[in-house]
């Protein structure tokens, strides 16, 4: 990875496929200069941040320009890994994830395969109106649950009081709260998973589906054989979404509603990570989290590539 | 710099750097510039200002006031939450940054000094100034801005642990509201009374919060300690700290204090849902003016453990000259002198609550006068300025990680499963890996 | 559940199942919207309320006032925020939209494997979660003095491997002979893109820009990190900010959040068509 930066000017040694006059003078100048844009952007923004992270990882550190990096080996891995917060942090990501794929794949699923035949107008209608919450801030999302849940004057409290419950600390349970939270992020989210399997069973072509109940198949077989695998890909492609991103779209709900509590029961890898980054400025825990974390996820994320490509989830 | 504050190897360079830090600004004794002729504007990081129920309007006035008096000198007030001003401070002196006046907690106040290249406000104020303005301040509180025998702060708002109750609540219960529970048993028995009576919370302790002041005060008042003497060791574990929490996790579990989310404790002590509430007294305006026409707010003073009396800890902050600016360092100081001028502590105590550090304005009538006879709860409070035990900062670059630990234990052991004793003692362990050695 | 094997001509199940169908997918539809509409009713409807009705539960405001929301315009600078995000997410989506056309015009016009390997080296930057590299991208920032400030947010995404990799799919669908041709008209690489890519690649452009300003719009990491002015705050930083120093004050907070999310709701009423479309064909962020 260190030697990306070489590679547009290591282009120039190679011909390019297609020879062009330009090119054939300079073959390595075009290219170079439209890639150069975004590459020199993720370059000083991604590559060079991340190498540096890597480095940080090893030294002890309090970000302060005067105060000295002083370098401890293997020392931050090896106190993180002994920590019970970054064990429950690394359980909570996992329950985040887990969690989280009801709501963004097997509900949606359910409904889009149970209202497959509505379409036109009114099915128009249902699709605007379940999108919306895809639309609002995550901030404004967070600060309506918190009044929602509220356990003294929530409207949801006042419901459960009202059919004779004891009211529910939705936020302040730590056996609830993570799962609050999880609902959170799945309820901005339903409408748009929802909408992606309507779009995929609308692509369905119905001529099988008659040919098949001619040939006396079950509801059951239909969906097992027909439905399931054409919806395979969006099947793949938001759970490999959730299973990437998921953890990671909780981050501003946990900041903003529990801040990782009560008792760390919400706190995740990616809140873990801000909280000794910015809040005790401990830069090696910090770092090297990080860089626990970007293994972790980068195998996750080369598996989920790979599991995309194979079943051409790639939305075109 | 106290001792052990850095590893002997890291305090080295850092002295070095101080050193030629020192040499390079005061090489000729350099002082505040003075009063300013020209417009200066100078940043004031500010805690009051960033939450409603702590004083913003106060501030707000406060600076207000100041900056009509002294038409050359803009403020500009930046608010942060006091559990979050020492990081905040931290990351914008990494971006060069320099707050020019902030206003630190006292647990932050050993690390700010030492990192941040502090000057003493013995260095920076011609001294005929410093001793006219500082002539009739408490000198318990001014000793908390001093670090090795030098004024790095000057002592700001200050605030002291009280138990508030819901008097209404008492009598709905068969309490008397005038023979308020003195001891830790006491507090049970009527927060399981106001709960059976009442159907409402009984008491929530205030002291799980990222600062640890309140938590020192019900350590220290059951006979243990957070850290030795001698700063080198934590004693959060040890069993005197570890009965202090037992009782509280007895609370909890008998059903007399809550579970609440700590951002919704002073809403559910406001809305006349909770019996007692042991807080900081700055919640004292804002409690009473919820409270007012709906149910009586009454204080009384922190609980104690049977006979041994209770021993409260201070909470509070300190106004800290950070710019290396002379001119913006006189106008720093111009605004460290009326925020704690005669006037300041005015507005400071009736508006948001916090004591003053000038005892001869409590019962003049230009000042506080009116307003004390007003609210005698001031009385008891003030009494115990003088025999408050200050409150113990944590040591070394690492405070911020052991005081997240240690808190984090805290919540564990008595709200967690896990037995107390053994939740804390590994959390001392693990914290006291941090610590400098 | 068994159905008959009856051949129907219109409806896709048979005419008992027709119905029953029809109504439960109306019926889950409907409870879907609900649910997603309900909590930003609830929202509206608190912000409408004045303080003494605060904890109603009553399901419209019995006295609507706007109290609360002139309390938050007079509180912080709202429409100032809404413009800096408006800005921003201005900023980021066209720089993005340019690096990126760029980048994918070279991938797809010059294949080999240095590209390739390039484009796979992009991919991966997809992949790094902003919270493993923000120490070093905040150092970044601040040691060239733009904490703080708008261009901070916009830098860092002016480029996005998201961007890349969906502008690329769409370039490498573009008919060859088209480009061929323009080439042996003696185009050169810059018109080629402008003048026979870009008119044909419209579409795509529309929805990836609706897609990049609407999650521009939704950021929320990166500007918690460096900004710290209401001033230069964008909207969701700047309600944050509000929501800290309010505390639990329900009326003027969700009077804040209604305000706030005004603008996006009336854009999304608008475009509700394309903005569904262009997520649908894009997966998320």
């Amino acid at each position: 990875m260190a030697n990306v930066l070489d590679l547009p000017a290591r282009l120039g040694a190679l011909p390019a496929r297609r020879r062009r006059p330009l090119a054939l003078r300079a073959p390595w100048l075009a290219p170079s200069l439209f890639l150069a844009p975004a590459l020199g952007t993720l370059a000083v923004w991604i590559y060079w941040p991340l190498v540096e992270t890597f480095r940080l990882s090893f030294y002890e550190w309090n970000l302060l320009p005067m105060a000295p990096q002083v370098f401890v080996g293997l020392e931050n891995y090896q106190r993180l890994l002994e920590l019970p917060e970054l064990r429950q942090a690394a359980w909570n990501t996992l329950l985040y994830t887990v969690g989280l794929l009801p709501l963004t794949v097997a509900l949606p699923l359910a409904v889009a395969l149970a209202t497959r035949d509505a379409r036109g107008r009114a099915g128009a209608i249902y699709r605007a109106l379940i999108f919306v919450p895809m639309m609002i801030a995550p901030v404004v999302v967070a600060v309506i649950w918190r009044w929602l849940l509220n356990p003294e004057h929530g409207v949801v409290n006042a419901i459960i009081r009202g059919v004779g419950l004891p009211a529910v600390r939705f936020l302040d349970d730590p056996g609830l709260a993570l799962w609050s939270i999880v609902f959170i992020t799945g309820w901005k989210l339903v409408g748009f998973s929802t909408l992606i399997f309507a779009a995929a069973l609308t692509s369905i072509d119905r001529s099988l589906i008659e040919a098949a109940r001619l040939d006396g198949a079950t509801e059951g077989q239909i969906a097992r054989l027909i439905y399931v695998p054409l919806v395979m890909p969006a099947i793949v492609l938001l759970g490999v979404l959730t299973v990437l991103h998921g953890a990671q779209w909780s981050f501003v709900y946990i900041n903003v509603l529990t801040r990782g509590g009560p008792l760390q029961s919400t706190t995740n890898l990616y809140y873990l990570l801000w909280e000794y980054g910015f809040s005790s400025f401990a830069i090696g825990w910090s770092t090297a989290a990080g860089m626990l974390l970007f293994v972790v996820f980068g195998i996750a994320a080369l598996f989920g590539v790979r599991l995309m490509n194979r079943s051409d989830a790639r939305p075109r | 710099m106290t001792t052990g504050i850095l590893r002997p190897s890291r305090r080295a360079v850092l002295l070095g750097l101080a050193g030629t830090a020192t040499a390079a600004g005061t090489g000729f004794a350099q002082r505040i510039a003075p009063p300013p002729t020209s417009p200066v504007t100078i940043s004031f990081y500010n805690y009051n200002l960033a939450t409603a129920n702590i004083g913003a309007e106060a501030t707000r006035e406060l600076i207000a006031e100041f900056m009509a008096a002294n038409p050359n000198i803009r403020v500009e007030g930046v608010p942060v939450a006091s559990d979050q001003i020492a990081a905040r401070v931290q990351a914008d002196v990494v971006a060069g940054r320099i707050p020019d006046l902030a206003q630190i907690v006292f647990s932050d106040l050993d690390f700010i000094v030492s990192n941040f290249g502090v000057r003493p406000l013995e260095d920076l104020i011609p001294q005929d100034e410093w001793a006219a303005h500082t002539q009739g301040m408490v000198p318990a509180g001014l000793r908390l801005g001093m670090l090795n025998g030098r004024t790095y702060g000057l002592a700001y708002v200050f605030s002291t642990p009280v138990l508030f109750y819901n008097a209404n609540l008492f009598r709905a219960a068969g309490l008397d509201p005038d023979a308020p529970p003195r001891t830790w048993a006491e507090v049970r028995t009527a927060a399981l009374r106001i709960r059976e009576a009442t159907g409402k919370h009984g008491v929530y302790a205030e002291i799980f919060s990222s600062f640890d002041w309140l938590y020192q005060a019900l350590v220290l008042s059951a006979g243990g300690r957070v850290l030795s003497e001698d700063r080198r060791r934590l004693t959060f574990g040890e069993p005197e700290a570890v009965a202090a929490v037992a009782m509280m996790r007895d609370l909890v579990r008998s059903g007399a204090h809550p579970r609440l989310n700590p951002a919704e404790v002073s809403d559910t002590m406001y809305s006349g849902n909770l019996g007692m509430l042991l807080t900081t007294s700055v919640y004292q305006r804002a409690l009473l003016a919820a409270a007012s026409g709906r149910f009586e707010v009454r204080a009384a003073a922190m609980p104690a453990f049977d006979e041994r009396p209770a021993r409260p800890t201070n909470s509070g902050s300190a106004l800290v000259i950070m710019s290396r600016d002379p001119a913006k360092q006189r106008a720093a100081w111009e605004l460290m002198k009326f925020a704690t001028s005669r006037r300041g502590y005015t507005i400071i105590t009736s508006k948001i609550g916090y004591l003053p550090l000038r005892l001869d304005i409590v019962d003049d009538p230009r000042y506080l006068g009116d307003w004390t006879r007003q609210n005698p709860l001031i009385r008891p409070n003030l009494a115990q300025l003088e025999r408050l035990e200050p409150w113990q900062s944590l040591p070394g670059p690492n405070y911020r990680q052991i005081g997240r630990i240690e808190t984090g234990a805290l919540n564990e052991a008595v709200f967690g499963e896990g037995d107390p004793a053994r939740v804390l003692r590994e959390a001392q362990q693990r914290a006291q890996a941090l610590m400098p050695r | 559940m068994r159905a008959h094997a009856e051949p129907t001509q219109s409806a896709p199940l048979g005419p008992p199942t027709a119905w029953f169908a029809a109504a439960r997918s109306h019926a889950l539809l409907i409870a879907l919207s609900l649910l997603s509409l309900l909590p930003l009713y609830w929202m509206i409807v608190t912000a409408l309320r004045p303080e003494n009705e605060i904890f109603s539960t009553a399901p419209w405001p019995e006295n609507p006032t706007l109290d609360n929301v002139r309390r938050i315009l007079d509180g912080m600078p709202l429409f100032r925020m809404l413009a800096n995000t408006a800005l921003v997410a201005a900023a980021s989506t066209a720089a993005q939209l340019v690096t990126a056309l760029l980048a994918a015009y070279a991938f797809a016009r010059w294949r080999n494997r240095w590209t390739r390997a390039i484009f796979g080296l992009l991919t991966l930057t997809w992949l790094i979660p902003a919270q493993v590299i923000m120490v070093p991208n905040y150092l970044l920032v601040t040691s060239f003095g733009m904490l703080d400030t708008l261009a901070a947010l916009i830098l860092p995404h002016v480029a996005s491997a998201f961007a890349i990799m969906l502008l690329y799919q769409s370039l490498r669908a573009f008919p060859e002979e088209l480009i061929d041709a323009a080439i042996t008209d003696g185009a050169g690489n810059w018109h080629i893109l402008w003048r026979v890519i870009v008119p044909n690649v419209r579409p795509a452009l529309a929805s990836l820009g609706i897609l990049l300003f609407i999650s521009s719009w939704n950021d929320y990491f990166w500007p918690l990190l460096v900004t710290r002015s209401p001033d230069s705050a964008v909207i969701q930083i700047g309600l944050q900010m509000f929501f800290t120093q309010e505390g639990n004050q329900w009326g003027p907070l969700m009077a804040a959040a209604s305000v706030a999310s005004l603008p996006i709701l009336a854009i999304y009423a608008v475009l509700q068509k394309q903005i569904v479309e262009s997520f649908l064909h894009s997966g998320l962020k």
